[in-house]
């Protein structure tokens, strides 16, 4: 089996949000919409604070609560843990929104661009019309991720396959791969550091796991 | 009990034909704010990536949630076996569908793809709550028209009393199903409880009631039958205990929230500290739409007038609860991670704002007209309206 997850390092995370960038550009995503986006946390008390960035968006839950919530069966789960949506599908209800614990979802009505009415060369390129009016959300590169795995290139290890937030990632901190498979990046960075996920409690079984050892671990 | 005596509306053509053509503006002026909202997005209303739900689902919430009370007449009739009240059953039956018809219809076109309405229906996820209310609300159409049907057909009538049990199962299901949508949403501490199912009961079946007396009265106004002050006085005394009703589980709500922890930044947040929210809560829900019409209708001195105040006051009042759940729930921001402070360039963390705008609101006036109309052309065409209400002096 195959399970597709991100591994977030909050150590090496700096903040500079060239994944949000790097997303944006690949999806074609509107100003004000960023699929993924990173949260600028403190943990501590003065004196003794620390400023931690923090990747998120779509968790790709092992047991999403918008599969279920979705009235329409547009929002889907793949068998390698890829939450999609089927836009042609999807009615535009938002009620998956509401039921994102992660606020990972968007709605777009119109087609809006980065720089005045006309979309860029790269905007033209790839926005996705479908997606207006409907729900939007991180998709982990998918189309990116099958065709690289039907060129028999290997996501996580060959950046063409890879999702465009962790290709772009300056420190490293963003590791994309196959969590089933023991000797992956992602399984051998599980192995040997602290981690946790999103609100565990809830039990959606995020796939997105952040690694984090600095101080009690967040549950 | 003798035969009941029924005819349709017969108005002063002048009086129904002023009240038809504003009720008609209504929903043309709701229909070019949709077509208005739709060809722009939503960025011309309120309605953002974190509240995503606006004053368009209050109305519509409203209604499809007053139209399973709107049964209450009908279902004391059939179910409870109060014959008395078997002259109003049909138009019961009628203002239940109108109103649900009416919230509906704001509810598709406040869709961000109401063309695909069929899609959802032909596309239906049986583990979402969402898709078992588009299943409950085609039924209630069906279950109520065929109640609706045995009470007019007198040919059918010994089918009258099945057909409303079944009908009063089905809308305490609905309503069910209409609070689960918010019960059921783990991820957000203002919704996620249990008691949002029964709650929404109890507030139905005061919205519902409240709807059904001042229908009565405006249909009695436009040539419909005289109502008695004793039949008033009776709804209106049973609306009072269901005003109560719906305030002792919104209480139970908020105190179990309040009695752990975990609850108490969110209920702060409702009732003290969170702008226009505990104002709508303690002035527009529990004053206004709570104690006030308590206090109306079951005084000792009630009359007339007070009682239709109070029917008022609690669809002002309900309008003003279901703004307070959906939108207060919404704008409370979701703790991302427990203890730790959150800063961020996207909104997340904080409290959302929402404004709404004056499509949105016409929109769902026009639901409401839309109820209305369907009222009045119902008891146009239908026997629906008994010939007197004296045996209830």
């Amino acid at each position: 089996m195959t399970r597709y997850v991100m591994v977030a390092d909050l150590r090496r995370c700096v903040g500079c949000q060239t994944c949000t960038a790097a997303c944006r550009h690949a999806n074609a995503t509107p100003p004000g919409v960023q699929w993924r986006r990173v949260l600028d946390l403190e943990i501590g008390e003065y004196p003794e604070v620390q400023r931690v960035f923090v990747p998120t968006g779509c968790q790709h839950c092992s047991d999403p609560p918008c599969v279920a919530a979705c009235p329409s069966t547009a929002t889907r789960q793949r068998a390698d843990g890829i939450v999609t949506i089927d836009y042609d599908i999807c009615i535009g209800c938002l009620y998956c929104a509401l039921a994102c614990p992660y606020e990972a979802r968007s709605k777009v009505d119109e087609p809006v661009y980065a720089y005045g009415d006309d979309p860029t060369a790269s905007e033209t390129a790839r926005f996705d019309p479908r997606t207006i009016g409907v729900a939007q959300k991180c998709t982990f590169c998918v189309d990116v991720i099958d065709a690289g795995v039907a060129a028999g290139l290997t996501p996580g290890k060959d950046r063409a396959a890879t999702p465009a937030c962790a290709n772009a990632c300056i420190s490293g901190a963003l590791t994309f791969g196959d969590i089933d498979d023991p000797n992956s990046a992602v399984s051998r960075l599980l192995r040997e550091n602290k981690h946790f996920r999103m609100h565990e409690d809830a039990g959606t079984k995020p796939g997105f796991y952040y690694l984090w050892d600095k101080e009690a671990l967040p549950l | 009990m003798a035969a009941i005596a029924t005819a349709t509306l017969v108005s002063p053509p002048r009086r129904l034909q002023t009240v038809a053509a504003a009720l008609a503006m209504v929903i043309v002026i709701a229909l070019a704010s949709a077509l208005y909202m739709e060809e722009n997005g939503h960025w011309v209303t309120g309605m953002t990536n974190y509240v995503v739900w606006g004053l368009p689902h209050v109305f519509a919430i409203f209604l499809i949630v007053a139209a399973s009370g709107a049964l209450n007449v009908a279902s004391i009739a059939s179910v409870f076996g109060r014959t008395t009240y078997k002259p109003l059953a049909p138009l019961s039956g009628l203002l239940a569908i109108a109103l649900l018809a009416g919230g509906l219809s704001v509810l598709v076109l406040d869709l961000g793809r109401p063309d695909r309405l069929l899609v959802a229906m032909l596309n239906q996820n049986l583990s979402s709550i969402f898709a078992w209310n588009i299943f409950l609300y085609s039924g209630f159409f069906a279950v109520v028209g065929v109640y609706l049907w045995t009470m007019l057909a007198k040919r059918y009538s010994r089918f009258t009393t099945a057909a409303g049990t079944a009908a009063f199962v089905w809308r305490l299901v609905l309503t069910t199903g209409t609070g689960s949508i918010f019960g059921f949403l783990v991820a957000r501490d203002a919704f996620h409880s249990a008691i949002m199912a029964p709650l929404f009961i109890a507030m139905s079946l005061a919205y519902g009631l409240a709807v059904f007396l001042l229908v009565l009265v405006a249909l009695s106004k436009l040539g419909g039958p005289d109502v008695p002050a004793e039949l008033i006085g009776r709804l209106g005394k049973l609306l009072g205990i269901l005003v109560a009703a719906q305030l002792y589980f919104v209480a139970v709500f908020h105190l179990t929230n309040l009695y752990a922890a975990k609850g108490i930044a969110l209920e702060r947040y409702l009732l003290l500290e969170g702008g226009i929210y505990p104002w709508l809560f303690w002035v527009g829900q529990v004053i206004l739409g709570g104690v006030l019409p308590l206090v109306l209708c079951l005084g000792r001195r009630t009359t007339s007038a007070s009682l239709l105040l109070a029917a008022a006051l609690v669809v002002l009042g309900g309008l003003a609860q279901v703004y307070f759940i959906v939108i207060g729930g919404q704008s409370y921001p979701m703790s991302v991670l427990p203890d730790w402070v959150l800063h961020s360039s996207f909104g997340d963390g904080e409290i959302s704002r929402y404004v709404p705008t004056l499509p949105e609101g016409l929109l769902g006036l026009g639901g409401m007209a839309l109820a209305l109309v369907l009222v009045l052309v119902g008891c146009s065409v239908l026997r629906i309206l008994p010939t007197s209400l004296e045996h209830h002096k």
